[in-house]
């Protein structure tokens, strides 16, 4: 790893910190407040690729377990991890993984755009949202008691949003590598 | 901007050692998930809540610092009484307040300084299988701390100029610019870190 990537890890997870301090926007037809935090996951894989993007999250992790308030709410400290919540936080660096593992096999120099915003999309759906459930709701589901089937059911009331996001964060990785490509760089 | 959440004080929890405290938090995880006695979680539950709130935060400090998570586990609860026996509810939330308490107490009597030297001595093995260099871990740190007011800014006045020409405040159009500019400064600072031969490629 170069000086560069490590660079890019820092401030990725820098700008993660900042996009929690952005007041939740909620949509007109939507419920579900966007915090942009939450596509933090999704970005980092989309924009740095796998193996940057889990190593800023790892970095993200670390700043929240030793007291810093990065979450979105000025949330932070051991405590998130004690708590149900706790699985998703840890998940979120195999999310970013694999979100950038998509991604890069998806868009390619010479994609078209469309190709690239679907690619982009679905990498954001499997990493951000699928495999991070996968990790955080048996976790939730252990640490609470509450029967799986019960907790999964009680997530899909966050799909929608997390579509929303996943849509969001696929115009943004575009735009990004539309303007300044990192994607295929090194790692 | 990034103030830690440790909180100043002089008590005993203040004086013990991190990895006392990180050890005595993972052995106490493990010992209470292996019971259900609410004979052993009451009082597992009271110690811990007393020593949170000995620490010396205000009440109002020490209620927002769990609050959102004591929030969830409460929600998580009301769904379990329809499940689960109503003990075994009490059982689990017992089990869990108390090590978010816990939890909580540790994070607020320790330093961040205090944290990276455990997590230096953590990092130890691993460096010497040469996956990761602890002095990178420390300067990557540095890095985030020195540059989030510097991005928070730039996102502020990506806000105005959205405001100064009329268009309507979305994430989209503000994470895109704020990536792309933050992003272009990294083989400036890479450059810069380099010349001052920090880590010695």
């Amino acid at each position: 790893m170069n000086t560069r990537d490590l660079v890019l890890i820092a401030l990725f997870a820098a700008i993660v910190v900042v996009l929690g301090l952005i007041p939740p926007i909620t949509l007109g037809f939507i419920p579900v407040p966007i915090t942009a935090q939450s596509m933090g996951v999704m970005l980092a894989g989309c924009i740095i690729g796998a193996r940057r993007a889990a190593l800023s999250f790892l970095l993200f992790v670390l700043l929240v377990a030793i007291g810093l308030p990065v979450l979105s709410g000025g949330r932070g400290g051991l405590a998130i991890f004690a708590g149900p919540s706790g699985g998703f936080i840890l998940g979120w660096a195999v999310a970013a993984y694999v979100t950038g593992l998509i991604a890069e096999r998806a868009i390619r120099p010479g994609v078209s755009e469309g190709r690239q915003l679907i690619g982009f999309f679905l990498a954001s759906v499997v990493g951000g949202i699928l495999v991070l459930y996968a990790i955080g709701v048996p976790w939730l589901s252990f640490v609470t008691g509450t029967p799986l089937i019960a907790a999964a059911g009680g997530s899909l009331a966050f799909i929608p949003g997390d579509l929303v996001k996943a849509a969001i964060a696929a115009l943004a990785a575009r735009a990004v590598y539309a303007g300044y490509p990192l994607l295929p760089a090194r790692a | 901007m990034l103030t830690s959440l440790y909180v100043e004080g002089r008590t005993w929890f203040h004086r013990a050692p991190v990895r006392a405290k990180l050890i005595a938090l993972l052995a106490l995880s493990i010992a209470l998930f292996t019971t259900n006695s609410l004979l052993l979680l009451l009082p597992a539950f009271l110690l811990c809540g007393g020593l949170y709130f000995s620490l010396g935060l205000t009440l109002r400090q020490a209620f927002a610092r769990v609050g959102f998570v004591f929030f969830t586990i409460l929600v998580l609860a009301v769904v379990n009484l329809f499940l689960v026996p109503v003990p075994e509810v009490l059982a689990l939330v017992l089990r869990l307040m108390a090590l978010v308490l816990f939890a909580a107490a540790v994070t607020a009597t320790t330093t961040i300084g205090a944290f990276m030297d455990e997590v230096t001595v953590l990092l130890g093995p691993i460096e010497r299988l040469g996956l990761v260099r602890a002095a990178d871990v420390s300067l990557a740190l540095g890095l985030v701390l020195r540059f989030v007011p510097d991005i928070f800014a730039r996102y502020q006045a990506i806000r105005e100029a959205h405001r100064a020409r009329g268009v309507p405040i979305r994430p989209l159009t503000i994470i895109g610019p704020l990536i792309i500019l933050t992003l272009k400064d990294a083989d400036t600072i890479a450059a810069a870190i380099d010349a001052r031969g920090f880590r010695r490629q």
